[in-house]
């Protein structure tokens, strides 16, 4: 399953204003939902590595995609408040601040957000468990993006 | 040449900006808001950064968000574009001391050109006729009351940090002038944070003519022939022509040549259009400096075939101008409407909105520089430019037959536009014959 044909496929579903096509294909299977303005990547958990890989997040298109794949709903995103790098720990040896799974309080430091030489620390606003952390230690990140995404509670 | 540059504003001149990178083979990275999120042009960089919320302190104009972008995508260079931070000093500093080139003139040139008094006091050293005027700010009211019988009424107050048409006031009578300098004193305060006034001959019924200068690092200085931006409503400008129609050789050359001696004199570099007024007897005052870019820069590229922004950024890395003053021609005549998303017919009132048709204009000679199309949305957060429609011909009379084509071709809805105004002007007897003063669109 590459990226060529999803492409193709997501074409053919606009073209038909189709809402859902479920493909299997030997020991590959792909989900594509199209809701809202745009088409979605919803992998089933047995689908091959590239119908799970998303654009790179720094362009504008795939911001706007946003999906919401059915795992997310009831997820709360820590988005960033700035445009710089991405550190998960406070040092380069150090362990990182949270790990998936942890539980955080609001106030929680949960990376570092490096603008201009200032290592800014990232504090939660939502009190929950760690589901998912969406960018890699050292990545630049833009305002707005999400960065980890938490269950409440 | 650079590899990467950083595209620090929006709109058409963002896109302006990355049509001359892409030929140029220069890298492009764009800032954005929230609010400019599903903006086509920003697919035509090659990266987008979301640098904040849509209000211009947090985004366009936050000078931290926007060197963290360049830092975090590692440009070389920064363009600022026009408006937002193009001519702020302080940025160009930041820039400096981030070892990021800004493309536009030296910090110091900025300062002296920026502030309008010290503009006046270049211009009188290099030998250019101001308009009538105090050599200094004014300390108080009674300086300023002496100095109007010296120059005599109708004088007009101006803010020293002023600019764009803001700060400014008429006063017909010393009365008239006491009553308006403390209100003019901290409207500046408010409006430039910089309550300094100087005063000025009001010349009455004059046009506005401009030149445009191009000048490298090496002291190659050029001027690209004038602008007659005299077609203006509240001071800002709606329509631009060239050659202008206002003025002969007779004024035209000196005018040109003062351009000249007066970004010398402030050794500046980069693009930059020096400001004039001329008077019934075609008499030039010079009145400030715009050190960037202009909106209305692609009327001088019709006549002269020279690309501005890409020799902005061929200067700013470093490369000697290869244009000699006597090969630049003008060649023809060209013009230029502002299409803004305003009724009006209900005085200008902005009409954001959704842009549901856009069926462009085309044809021999026809320029359209644009960022909307069907489905865009103009957001009231910034200015209400939907366009630029330059058209270009043989002379004045071909452009205006051209334009009138070219803006009945042009359909956008259902906000409304401009487009039904500029038609009225170009069927108006006294912008046909060139016999129109700043003042025309307010008395209209």
């Amino acid at each position: 399953m590459d990226v060529e044909k999803i492409r193709e496929l997501i074409e053919l579903m606009k073209d038909n204003e189709l809402t859902e096509i479920r493909i299997v294909d030997g020991e590959s299977r792909l989900l594509l939902k199209r809701g809202g303005q745009q088409p979605v990547f919803a992998p089933l958990p047995a689908a091959v590595a590239p119908a799970a890989a998303a654009p790179a997040p720094t362009a504008a298109a795939p911001a706007a995609m946003s999906p919401e794949p059915a795992e997310d709903a009831g997820l709360v995103a820590i988005t960033s408040p700035m445009v710089g790098t991405f550190y998960a720990a406070p040092a380069p040896d150090a362990d990182p601040y949270v790990s998936v799974g942890d539980r955080i309080k609001v106030g929680t430091v949960v990376c570092i957000i490096e603008a201009m030489k200032v290592m800014n620390e990232i504090k939660s606003e939502v009190a929950g468990t760690v589901e998912k952390i969406l960018v890699d230690n050292t990545s630049p990140v833009e305002f707005g993006q999400p960065v980890f995404m938490v269950r409440p509670g | 040449m650079f590899s990467r540059i950083l595209i620090a504003n929006r709109g058409e001149i963002a896109l302006r900006i990355i049509r001359a990178c892409k030929e140029l083979g220069v890298e492009t990275v764009v800032v954005y808001s929230e609010a400019d999120r599903d903006a086509a042009y920003l697919h035509l960089a090659d990266r987008a950064i979301c640098i904040g919320k849509a209000s211009p302190s947090d985004s366009y104009l936050n000078i931290p968000r926007i060197i963290s972008a360049a830092e975090v995508a590692n440009v070389e260079a920064i363009h600022p574009g026009y408006g937002f931070l193009a001519e702020n000093p302080h940025f160009a500093e930041i820039c400096r001391q981030c070892k990021i080139e800004f493309i536009g003139p030296t910090v110091e040139a900025m300062q002296l050109l920026g502030d309008k008094v010290a503009a006046r006091n270049v211009a009188k050293k290099a030998g250019v006729t101001t308009v009538p005027g105090s050599a200094e700010p004014l300390s108080n009211e009674d300086e300023a009351i002496q100095l109007a019988a010296k120059i005599g009424y109708p004088v007009m107050i101006k803010a020293a940090a002023g600019g764009g048409g803001r700060g400014m006031r008429v006063t017909h009578n010393e009365a008239n002038l006491r009553s308006n300098f403390k209100s003019a004193q901290a409207e500046a305060e408010a409006a430039f944070k910089d309550g300094r006034l100087y005063l000025e001959k009001f010349i009455e019924q004059p046009r506005h003519v401009e030149v445009q200068v191009l000048a490298d690092r090496f002291g190659n200085i050029i001027h690209l022939w004038e602008r007659d931006c005299t077609l203006q409503r509240r001071h800002q400008k709606l329509v631009e022509e060239t050659p202008s129609p206002a003025i002969d050789e007779k004024t035209r050359d000196p005018m040109c040549k003062a351009a000249v001696k007066l970004a010398k004199a402030a050794r500046y570099t980069s693009a930059g259009t020096f400001e004039f007024l001329v008077d019934k007897r075609k008499h030039f005052y010079f009145i400030e400096a715009n050190t960037r870019i202009q909106v209305e820069h692609p009327v001088t590229e019709m006549v002269t075939g020279i690309d501005l922004i890409k020799w902005q950024i061929r200067i700013a890395a470093g490369e000697e101008l290869s244009i000699r003053q006597r090969d630049v021609r003008q060649n023809g005549a060209a013009m230029e409407c502002r299409i803004n998303a305003e009724n009006a017919a209900k005085g200008f009132v902005p009409c954001p909105g959704k842009i549901e048709f856009f069926v462009t204009p085309g044809g021999f000679g026809v320029r359209l520089d644009t960022h909307a199309y069907a489905g865009y949305t103009i957001s009231p957060y910034y200015d209400s430019l939907v366009g630029k429609l330059i058209v270009h011909g043989e002379n004045r009379e071909e452009v205006i037959k051209t334009m009138r084509r070219a803006l009945q071709e042009f359909r956008i809805g259902p906000i409304h536009t401009t487009i039904p105004f500029h038609l009225d002007i170009l069927e108006h007897r006294d912008f046909v014959r060139g016999k129109i003063d700043t003042g025309f669109v307010d008395r209209l």
